[in-house]
């Protein structure tokens, strides 16, 4: 239990990284407590958030959690951060329960991993492109944060924005189109 | 090869996050394996994901939730020496080549490909199935070339991937490593360009109805 003690700070990008590092080559828990205190609460929230059930989100919390332990060796920081990382690691779980649950039959597959090009990437783009998407986030307007937000939680979201926002919902769908829009020029406005 | 129309930044974010329909993210899964451009606008919305990650307040997990990783790591075998090559999936009887000696996109290659069934005016079908799942409806075309194909609106989006060969309607022209997606306001006429056959991948969104034009052509195939 003592491990669970709370991190003085938020750790940032740099940190998780280098916690997920050392996970990968030190298999060091202490590190991994720190990564598990940190993204576990959040993961729980994230998948209640996108319409699991508390008790399935947070067997899935777990589930992610472990995988980061598993498979830290493949975290490359030249391709992503380290949320962004434990987030595609929660999603592709998160498809797996759906699919699972929807035909009897059992699969672990995760959703079609796509090779990406090895090279040509470098960290610091990697870090600049998390960056870029962070600072375009925040210069969203309130509603348009809004609307991306929950259509990125869930398709069913569409009429929670509806209710949220008191638009109709077939303007719903619009909205998110301009919202993505709005990233798109931000997200190029600054690269 | 020169790709000139990509995903939309609405299905690339529904990738992101995990929403798109299984049939519909696998014909961007073979665009994404072609095209640079969609899987670095890809990243960035998973990045997206990250950050929102990172921004939600905390919902605690259970007090003895992070013993029992502990434990669970501790009963795991070693784990550090799992080399990606040991996760390669079997592939199942799946032909490697397309008609024309064309290779089947590494993004099917476990999947069970059907065989090629004329379906009238010089189009054939073949059903894709997928293991994750076998409801979606996923279709390989061949069609003619210089094949006028009927006008049509759908229900739902209709993403279809070029393989080989080209098709046009009034929106451009699509070669290989095309995704071209219309969405149910749009009425198109494709027709397949003179120069050869044209083999495409096609998933309609919304399997309630398919009256969409491939909906149409596929409709004999899936019973529905």
């Amino acid at each position: 239990m003592t491990r669970l003690m709370k991190d003085d700070g938020v750790p940032d990008g740099a940190e998780l990284a280098r916690l997920i590092g050392m996970v990968a080559t030190e298999r060091d828990r202490q590190a991994y407590a720190r990564l598990y205190s940190y993204f576990a609460p959040r993961l729980n929230a994230f998948l209640r958030k996108s319409g699991l059930p508390p008790n399935t989100a947070e067997e899935i919390a777990q589930e992610v959690m472990l995988s980061v332990w598993r498979k830290a060796s493949y975290f490359d920081a030249t391709r992503a951060g380290a949320a962004t990382w434990i987030f595609t690691i929660a999603r592709n779980l998160r498809i797996d329960h759906l699919r699972r649950i929807r035909t009897a039959a059992a699969s672990e597959d995760e959703q079609g991993e796509v090779e990406t090009a090895p090279s040509g990437e470098t960290l610091l783009l990697t870090a600049e492109r998390e960056a870029r998407v962070r600072e375009a986030l925040k210069t969203l307007s309130a509603e348009q944060a809004t609307v991306l937000r929950l259509s990125f939680f869930s398709e069913k979201a569409h009429s929670e924005i509806a209710r949220e926002l008191g638009l109709p919902l077939g303007t719903v769908k619009s909205r998110v189109r301009l919202a993505l829009g709005r990233l798109r020029v931000l997200l190029e406005g600054q690269s | 090869m020169t790709i000139r129309h990509h995903a939309t930044d609405e299905t690339l974010m529904r990738y992101a996050a995990g929403q798109l329909p299984a049939g519909p993210a696998r014909v961007l899964a073979v665009h994404l394996a072609t095209c640079p451009c969609c899987r670095s606008r890809l990243g960035e919305f998973e990045a997206v994901g990250g950050a929102l990650l990172e921004a939600m307040p905390l919902a605690p997990m259970a007090p003895d939730a992070f013993a029992a990783a502990l434990r669970a790591i501790d009963a795991e075998p070693q784990y550090a020496a799992v080399s990606p090559l040991s996760r390669a999936r079997a592939m199942p009887s799946a032909p490697v080549t397309l008609p024309g000696g064309i290779p089947l996109p590494a993004a099917l290659r476990d999947c069970e490909i059907g065989p090629w069934r004329w379906i009238g005016l010089g189009v054939r079908a073949s059903t894709v199935r997928l293991p994750e799942d076998r409801q979606a409806r996923l279709t390989l075309l061949r069609v003619g070339p210089g094949r006028k194909l009927p006008d049509h609106g759908h229900v739902g989006t209709e993403f279809t991937q070029v393989i080989s060969g080209s098709f046009s309607d009034g929106y451009g022209r699509y070669g290989p490593g095309d995704l071209s997606e219309m969405d149910q306001e749009i009425e198109h006429q494709p027709i397949v360009d003179p120069e050869g056959e044209c083999i495409c991948l096609a998933a309609l969104e919304g399997s309630m109805r398919l009256n969409g034009f491939f909906g149409r052509l596929v409709q004999p195939f899936v019973r529905i």
